[in-house]
């Protein structure tokens, strides 16, 4: 059985909740092991309830998990949220005897086989240390005397976050750890079976946040002009990105508005730079005509689309998947659009270099949905080789001045009709040809144009573009088959995107273990729909689940809009709370539609 | 940033397009397209490293008109795009062509921002008081009274200061012309061309078709030059809003003998001042960032990733 922990911190937001959890996962990573966090608070700046859980094992993370197996709560709404988590076998260390403002019920958690632990940490941090602030420092030292994480790398994290802020605050923060490791050795005695098994050989890994990973894979891919509007969860990729970009000749702007943002993306785009921006739900919306235009004057355009809680407003820090429909379909007229999906961390750095690649390829916006609870997820990828990314990026073909005999250069159009529908592209100060880009219908030699027959030229032209992307980039589908071949008749089918995906992925991992036979797919590649990978999938089994952190279900919907699966093959599961699914609740609703009795 | 220029002038037509203008006849627009080419030769800008953006409408046509890059972009998003392309190419110059309606109205949050930024764009707005393309609707500078298709009973607002908002807002250059008067609309689109920093020129551009009282007709003998006939200094910014605050005086039949025009509308440079461009900062800081050896240090930059 591999190792697999998972430390939750639970408390107000402002008490450093977040960043125990931050130094927790820094640590685990230190000696080697996979991590993977979760991480949510309200949206605004101070209180209100905040959680930030670590998992960590030896082997490959897939997801955040079920729950938690330790958890520390700072107050007694952390308490109160957490109780009917808590059950046997977990452990509690929470804010007492003394001094907290919350007392459990420490009978009734003993008769559910809870381990429970009091370390009175507000009044160690106030009484002993000298300073609340180290609150959530004695509960991270609590963790680390208690499960056996060694010391020094805790004290090694420290000296790397706060040596900066001088030598006082380093000391401050190492006597809070002596003074919770004096406390647990003197008044705790350890009745439960968890503990870190020792370090693990060190891996090649760097530690991204998912909006960090999306401003490296930016700057990697060659983003000269990051044009954004402040918007939650999406801004952090821009504040990521500010300080790389200006060390590869680029600069990230900070617009008026999403509108604005767009119009910026559009105009560098023409000017031939790479160009991207970066928003939430309401920032969509409001960029979908100038989307449209980026798709009619075929500009390259990256957008990324971190989606939270909607409509309106909605739950601006929750995470949700119901922008889809706005991202492939929000727009006026039949434009042409790609749209992909990451589900984890990882995917978010890959997939925003190829967010480049398609768009400099197909010449038109490339949309790529994140989300709240990805963007703030913190996983240890295999250092990339930056290298060799670089030498496989795709660039527009520019036609260059000196490249074309004069005589050609007549003949050459913008907007050329070819056999793939994509057209060689001219540039300011660089071709030697100039044209302009227009919104309004137009011939091959980009004027205007609204005849019939040169109408349904040009958009045949467009769609043609996109017309064979699946099976052009064969790599943006992942198939999870386990044991079976393509083909093999399995038990049930599960189709996932996103976040969400990465949880199924754990679920269909764990009832393989238990010998079901599933067939799973986690398109990347979401619009236009990749439609023979989920033909293919969809005659290996009877039924089809589509897991969606939505009310309406929105690629369960395309899937029967395009496709020709039979509708009553497909099995929608959808939740709105506002939070991520877990695996286990997929598992169940696998077990559910196999007909299986749950188990408790 | 220097613009991509050429060793000799090219002659004004070579900056035409060969596309026909779809104005009707008699329009004011056709004297920017020809102002906008005598300025380019005299610049000698090289019509392969020229960029323009405009909006929707009928000025917002007039890249299309022209020998040089082109966006026509969505109504009212000239002056964003202008600024991507300043972002990407700044050693293009930028010529932004639109109406009042799509800069003072749909596009306005954007005119204010671009201005005060000081972005190097040079934005002629060909101001024929109204909406044509939509068959005549009041625009934002429409006079009160005037009769649009939406407001047949007359205009209720009072026309938008679109001078004095300019220099309120930070525009390093402010000036008014007219298309009936080819000679200064050629001199102030070339200076503003010159002009490094935010220059933006209101044209008063009769529309023949639908404002019969802003007309050609109209503006013959009621226009005022603030430069040679007033001695206006553009650099003195007092001065200058406070000859802005009377550009509207004349739609008023009370006002006709106030000073300082008496009735007329004024034509010049209001206002000029030398200031460091966007461009120009962010030019700064990718200099105080940028590597050794041209190509950052990526190992250094994952180490700070790493656990």
């Amino acid at each position: 059985m591999a190792f697999d922990l998972t430390v939750k911190y639970a408390g107000e937001g402002g008490e450093g909740v977040i960043s125990a959890g931050d130094f927790t996962m820094r640590a685990a990573s230190n000696l080697g092991y996979e991590v993977v966090t979760f991480k949510s608070f309200p949206a605004e700046i101070k209180g209100g309830y905040a959680l930030s859980q670590v998992r960590m094992s030896d082997e490959k993370i897939l997801s955040q998990g079920d729950g938690f197996d330790i958890l520390v709560a700072f107050n007694g709404e952390a308490y109160e949220v957490n109780k009917p988590l808590l059950g046997k076998g977990k452990v509690l260390i929470w804010d007492g005897p003394e001094g907290g403002d919350f007392e459990p019920d420490l009978e009734e958690l003993e008769k559910m086989g809870v381990f429970v632990y009091a370390v009175p940490m507000s009044k160690l941090a106030k009484e002993e240390v000298g300073a609340y602030i180290t609150k959530n420092v004695i509960a991270m030292a609590s963790v680390f005397e208690l499960f056996g994480f060694p010391m020094e790398v805790l004290k090694q994290e420290i000296v790397k976050k706060f040596s900066k802020k001088g030598e006082d605050v380093v000391n401050l923060n190492f006597k809070a750890i002596e003074v919770a490791q004096n406390y647990i050795k003197e008044h705790i005695k350890k009745i439960d079976p968890y503990k870190v098994p020792g370090p693990l050989p060190k891996k090649d890994v760097i530690i991204l946040e998912g909006n960090e990973a999306i401003a490296l894979g930016a700057a990697v891919a060659g983003v000269k002009v990051f044009a954004a509007y402040p918007i939650t969860p999406a801004t952090t990729v821009g504040n990521y990105l500010s300080p790389i970009i200006l060390k590869t000749g680029g600069f990230v702007y900070q617009s008026e508005d999403e509108i604005s943002s767009m119009a910026v993306v559009i105009g560098a785009s023409f000017a031939g730079a790479k160009a991207m921006t970066a928003t939430s739900g309401p920032g969509i919306s409001l960029m979908q005509e100038l989307i449209g235009l980026a798709s009619m004057t075929e500009l390259p355009a990256v957008i990324v689309d971190v989606q939270r809680a909607g409509p309106s407003t909605g739950m601006p820090t929750k995470h949700e998947q119901a922008d889809l429909f706005a991202a492939a379909l929000g727009g006026h007229g039949d434009d042409q659009r790609v749209v992909i999906a990451p589900k984890n961390v990882e995917e978010n750095f890959y997939l925003t270099i190829e967010a480049f690649n398609l768009a400099e390829k197909y010449q038109l916006p490339v949309i790529m949905l994140t989300d709240g609870s990805l963007s703030l997820r913190a996983e240890a990828i295999p250092t990339p080789n930056i290298k060799k990314i670089k030498e496989n990026l795709i660039e527009r073909p520019v036609i260059r001045k000196g490249e074309v005999k004069p005589e050609e250069i007549e003949n050459l159009f913008r907007y050329a009709v070819t056999e793939t529908g994509i057209s060689p592209v001219f540039v300011p100060g660089e071709s030697p040809k100039p044209y302009t880009a227009t919104g309004l219908e137009h011939a091959e030699n980009s004027r205007p144009r609204t005849t019939p027959d040169e109408r349904v030229k040009m958009m045949n032209k467009r769609f043609k573009k996109i017309a064979n992307i699946e099976e052009e980039n064969p790599h943006l589908v992942e198939w999870d088959l386990g044991d079976l071949q393509e083909g093999d008749k399995a038990d049930i089918a599960v189709v996932s995107w996103g976040l969400s995906a990465s949880i199924t992925q754990e679920a269909v991992k764990r009832l393989r273990e238990k010998g079901y036979k599933i067939a799973a797919l986690y398109p990347k590649l979401l619009y236009p729909v990749p439609k023979n990978a989920l033909e293919k999938l969809a005659s290996m089994a009877d039924k089809i689940l589509v897991p969606e952190a939505s009310y309406l279900g929105h690629f369960a919907r395309f899937i029967k809009m395009f496709t020709n699966i039979p509708q009553e093959k497909i099995v929608q599961f959808n939740i709105y709370r506002g939070e991520p699914f877990i695996p286990k609740e997929i598992e169940e609703k696998i077990l559910e539609l196999l007909g299986e009795k749950v188990s408790a | 940033m220097e613009y991509i220029r050429l060793q000799e002038k090219l002659p004004p037509k070579e900056y035409r397009s060969d596309i026909e203008p779809t104005w009707c006849p008699g329009c004011g627009d056709f004297g920017v397209v020809t102002a906008l080419t005598k300025a380019f030769s005299e610049e000698k800008l090289d019509p392969t490293a020229i960029t323009m953006t405009s909006g929707i409408g009928c000025s917002s046509r007039l890249p299309l008109w022209m020998n040089a890059f082109g966006v026509h972009t969505a109504h009212g998003r000239a002056l964003p795009a202008a600024v991507g392309i300043r972002l990407a190419k700044p050693e293009t110059p930028t010529i932004v062509t639109a109406g009042d309606g799509d800069i003072f109205s749909i596009g306005m949050e954007h005119f204010p921002h671009t201005a005060r930024k000081n972005f190097d764009i040079t934005l002629v707005v060909m101001d024929n008081r109204m909406y044509a393309l939509t068959k005549n609707q009041t625009s934002p500078t429409s006079r009160h009274g005037y009769k649009g298709s939406l407001n047949p009973y007359g205009n209720i607002e009072d026309p938008f200061n679109v001078i004095k908002f300019a220099i309120a807002s930070g525009a390093t250059f402010v000036a008014q012309s007219y298309s009936g008067n080819p000679k200064h609309l050629a001199e102030t689109i070339q200076a503003a061309v010159e002009h490094k920093g935010f220059a933006f020129v209101n044209v008063l551009s009769p529309c023949p078709t639908f404002n019969k009282i802003d007309t050609f007709k109209y503006y013959k003998g009621r226009l005022i030059d603030i430069n040679k006939e007033l001695g206006h200094d553009p650099s003195d910014m007092k001065a200058a809003l406070e000859l802005a605050s009377h550009a509207l005086d004349a739609d008023f039949p009370e006002l006709e003998d106030a000073e300082p025009f008496k009735g007329k509308r004024p034509i010049g440079i209001f206002y000029k001042v030398e200031k460091e461009t966007f461009e120009e900062r962010v030019a700064n800081l990718q200099e105080k960032f940028r590597p050794e050896s041209g190509e950052p240090d990526w190992d250094e930059i994952l180490a700070k990733y790493r656990p």
